[in-house]
């Protein structure tokens, strides 16, 4: 949005206007020429009025001069010809007027120059008919052909006149005809011009508006984001700075000078004022690393630690990305005080040495424990056993009996320790893990269940699986106490029938997998058709030396199925276990891949 | 530079009889079994000196006639078994009452109290061995030396082979994998 | 089975356990020549001296002080001399990779120490007369593995 704010806008905004302009220029002048043209055509129908006017006069005062005239004859008083007298004077006036007016129409000139010739030869005609009157000689024979003659050059006057004002209006009308189209369509024209010019600056201001619109809201956002970057500077407790590299200036934000242990653009931010506050020891790498962000334009994660004025150490990690803007080349960096993380880190690596060590401590005792408890253990199984052999003839009955119970629960006391010891093992070994052959491990497990699965005529069908990283030997435990079990829990009068199906997964498609590490898991199910059990005890079965069936009905301890779980966990997978009474149980086990 | 040598112990045996025979300059006939025919009668003093001489290499001239035969039964069953012209598949009770032409009572009546243990014991040892040898040549697998035995299947040869030795075949060859890895 | 009697020989620092073992020895039908050592450093001594008559099997208790048995098998092992003992690795329970790592260093026979005098018997019998088996039958003595 910026960038086309940027680039397209400016210069639409610019051609915009210019067009405009250029469109008022042109409708300017186009209206001044109009104008023009209008001012020249009403000058010429003030010319036309005022010619015919001034014509008009012309002949009203020759017509009063001629009606003064007649008076006169008639009745010789001279009060009579004062509008004559006056008339002449008027005439002039008008016809001076007149050359004024028509003084570019060459064809009115020369009317002209005929009509004042006529009004010349009228007015000396006035003179002569009025000498007769003067010398009472109206009676003369003379003064009806002068008489007749003033008629004669008053008509010839009047038709001039008409000549003079018939071509003004055909001046007129020719001229109106010219102009005509232009002063309809001019204004239209005009109009429309006006219209497109009004239109394109509504067009700009609109663009503009909306420009300005949308950077009121960036900045908006912008000093929003500014806010709210101080704060998180404040919270996660880290600095921003700006390395300007033209011109090797530095800028702290408000809250790098607050890790230092300052106020808020307290100093100038400079490169040895802050390597004053850098630790002694970490002042040589340091220096070495602003160098080579000089070089590279680009400062990658580094570590060093600072002391404050007030004698406070702190650990800081800075970065640095180079920024191009507007061709300028900035170096924007971070730096952040880790001093808690990298406590907090050094306590939670303590404690876990502490707890691995704790961990080891419990393991090793109990495997030694298990392990030595099978010393005086044999001891007073075999020496019981001697007793039976050499010395039974000389007990008694109840002597025989109770070391017949002897023997029996040591016999028992000796399966328990055998599985503790078998537990502890699964979990005191040394997890190291293998890519292996599962398949061969599943041949090893069977054979050395060979005996229990030929006596039983037990079927095994297995899918063929991919190598899997595991610890072998545990994975061969896994099988071979699922396959036994199966076979120990058969149903009466039924061969063990044994299937083992191999799924690849992911760990989302599985709800029973809460919580899941890793994504892709290898999914081995184990199906037989055993006597089962209730699917409540689905949990409990793998709990310590817990048996859903007395001691007497089946053989066992118990363990069987919790070293299964330990060793599934040790391989940071999960099992599951489903029965169904007297069909059969199924048992998942998911190992991660 | 190591090697390691694989050898068949009868033919060792005989090569070493017969290179003694000749250097001891015995005319002879070998009859094969550990039997040989001696020409003419050698003197005591000769034969003193190549009983010497074979009992270097822990050879004995078998002196009595039980002793004889016992051997007789053993180099058969040893035969039959590692043959691979296999006999197994004929039943070894009457392989070898008719192969060395006496009952098989008798036979194995003699052969527990020379030996102490049975005839059967000794062949399942024997085959158990061979068994050894097979996997460890690498070239066959399981089901296949099953059958070459006689085994109605592999679990059955793994049930004995357990039974024998106390391990898994898989076990074994592990354990002898790894003792070759130990040696380098 | 044989005019002469069977050397052999145990390493055990538990005294129990070698009452039992001689014991043992004494009621089978096989001749035997049983000695005893309580330590892993007089076993060694023994054998590596010139007087030493080497047995046809020695059974090497694990967990014996000053050396331990893993440690005299070791030594045995590297020895040419000694090629000819069957070494039987006499010890309580162990893991499955214990037990398969004794066989790779060499040990002939694991036997887990049994419970009682009947098993012990039997077991020790099976020992002595498959080895003597090998031993007639001029089996691959390296390819002997039993395990009871």
């Amino acid at each position: 949005m910026i960038a086309r704010i940027k680039q397209k806008s400016p210069l639409f905004i610019k051609i915009s206007f210019y067009i405009a302009l250029l469109i008022i220029v042109v409708a300017g002048a186009v209206a001044f020429k109009t104008t023009k043209n209008l001012s020249k055509s009403s000058d010429l129908v003030v010319e036309t009025y005022m010619v015919n006017v001034q014509l008009e006069q012309i002949l009203s005062y020759l017509k009063d001069a001629e009606t003064g005239q007649r008076g006169f004859i008639i009745t010789n008083d001279s009060l009579y010809l004062e509008p004559y007298i006056k008339s002449r004077e008027s005439i002039n006036n008008s016809f001076a007027e007149l050359k004024e007016f028509t003084k570019e129409n060459d064809f009115q000139q020369n009317k002209l120059k005929d009509l004042s010739s006529l009004i010349d030869k009228r007015l000396n005609n006035f003179e002569r008919s009025s000498s007769f009157s003067i010398n009472n000689n109206l009676e003369s024979p003379k003064f009806n052909p002068v008489f007749f003659e003033g008629k004669e050059l008053m008509d010839a006057i009047r038709i001039k006149i008409g000549e003079m004002i018939a071509h003004q209006k055909e001046e007129l009308a020719r001229r109106q005809e010219d102009y005509k189209t232009d002063v309809l369509l001019t204004p239209i024209f005009l109009f429309f011009l006006i219209l497109v010019s009004i239109a394109l600056v509504l067009l700009a201001y609109y663009r503009i508006t909306k420009d300005i619109e949308s950077l009121k809201s960036y900045n908006e956002a912008l000093e929003t984001f500014k806010e709210s970057a101080n704060q998180s500077e404040i919270i996660s407790k880290h600095g921003n700075w700006i390395w300007n590299i033209e011109e090797n200036s530095y800028t702290y934000s408000d809250n790098l000078f607050r890790l230092l242990g300052e106020q808020p653009q307290s100093f100038k931010p400079q490169l040895d004022t802050f390597m004053s506050y850098v630790h002694p020891d970490d002042r040589e790498k340091l220096e070495e690393d602003v160098k080579d962000m000089m070089e590279n334009e680009h400062l990658p994660f580094v570590h060093f630690r600072i002391i404050q004025k007030s004698g406070n150490i702190k650990r800081f990690k800075s970065y640095g990305q180079t920024l191009e803007l507007d061709g300028v080349k900035k170096l924007i960096g971070t730096t952040a005080d880790v001093t808690d993380e990298f406590e907090s880190f050094r306590l939670l690596e303590e404690r876990n040495a502490e707890l691995e060590r704790n961990n080891k401590e419990l393991s090793a005792f109990n495997h030694v424990a298990s392990h030595d408890l099978q010393e005086p253990l044999r001891k007073i199984q075999t020496f019981l056993s001697r007793l039976v052999d050499k010395e039974s003839d000389n007990l008694s009955k109840n002597g025989q009996l109770y070391i017949a119970r002897i023997t029996n629960a040591a016999t028992r006391m000796r399966l328990l320790i055998d599985d503790l010891l078998q537990f502890s093992r699964t979990n005191k070994a040394e997890k190291v893990f293998e890519t292996a052959n599962i398949n061969l491990i599943l041949e090893g497990a069977k054979q050395d269940l060979a005996e229990a699965i030929s006596d039983s005529n037990a079927l095994i069908a297995a899918d063929t699986f991919p190598v899997m990283r595991v610890i072998p030997f545990q994975i061969q435990q896994l099988f071979s106490n699922l396959i036994s079990n199966s076979i120990k829990y058969q149903q009466e009068n039924s061969i063990p029938k044994i299937s083992i199906t191999y799924k690849r997964i992911d760990a989302i498609e599985e709800d029973k997998l809460i919580k899941p590490k890793k994504e892709h898991y290898h999914k081995l199910t184990f199906t037989d058709n055993g006597i089962g059990f209730e699917n409540e005890y689905a949990e409990k079965i793998f709990v310590l030396f817990n048996r859903l069936h007395g001691k007497n009905d089946f053989s066992g301890t118990g363990i069987g199925l919790s070293i299964c779980k330990k060793i599934v966990e040790n391989h940071k997978g999960y099992i599951f276990a489903n029965g169904t009474p007297d069909k059969g149980a199924t048992f998942e086990v998911y190992l991660p891949i | 530079m190591k090697i390691f040598v694989k050898f068949d112990l009868h033919s060792v045996c005989t090569k070493v009889l017969e290179n003694t025979l000749n250097n001891s300059q015995i005319k002879h006939t070998m009859l094969g079994f550990g039997e040989v025919d001696l020409h003419g009668s050698p003197t005591e003093e000769t034969m003193e000196k190549f009983a010497e001489i074979l009992s270097e290499y822990g050879i004995e001239i078998v002196q009595d006639q039980k002793s004889i035969l016992v051997q007789k039964i053993k180099d058969t069953i040893i035969d039959m078994v590692f043959n691979d012209d296999n006999n197994l598949h004929v039943k070894s009770s009457v392989y070898l009452s008719e192969t060395l032409d006496h009952s098989y009572g008798y036979l194995a009546n003699l052969f527990s109290e020379v030996t102490y243990t049975s005839i059967e014991n000794f062949i399942i040892i024997q085959k158990i061995e061979y068994t050894k040898q097979l996997i460890l040549k690498g070239n066959l697998s399981l089901t296949e030396i099953a059958f070459k035995l006689n085994y109605s299947s592999v679990a059955h040869l793994s049930t004995q082979f357990k039974k024998t030795t106390g391990i898994t075949p898989s076990s074994f060859q592990r354990i002898i994998a790894k003792r070759k890895e130990l040696l380098k | 089975m044989n005019e002469n009697y069977i050397n052999v020989v145990l390493a055990d620092d538990d005294e129990d356990d070698r009452l039992f073992f001689s014991e043992a020895f004494d009621e089978l039908k096989i001749n035997t020549k049983v000695s005893t050592f309580n330590d892993g450093v007089f076993l060694m001594d023994y054998f590596n001296s010139e007087e030493a008559i080497l047995p046809e099997v020695l059974f090497l208790d694990l967990n014996m002080p000053r050396k331990s048995g893993l440690e005299c098998l070791k030594e045995l092992r590297a020895n040419q001399k000694f090629k000819d003992v069957a070494i039987a690795i006499y010890s309580t329970s162990s893991s499955e990779e214990d037990v398969e790592n004794t066989f790779v260093l060499g040990a002939n026979i694991y036997i887990k120490k049994p419970n009682d005098f009947k098993s012990l018997k039997k077991v020790l019998s099976d020992v002595v007369t498959l080895n003597w088996q090998y031993h007639t039958n001029g089996l691959n003595k390296d390819n002997f593995l039993l395990r009871l």
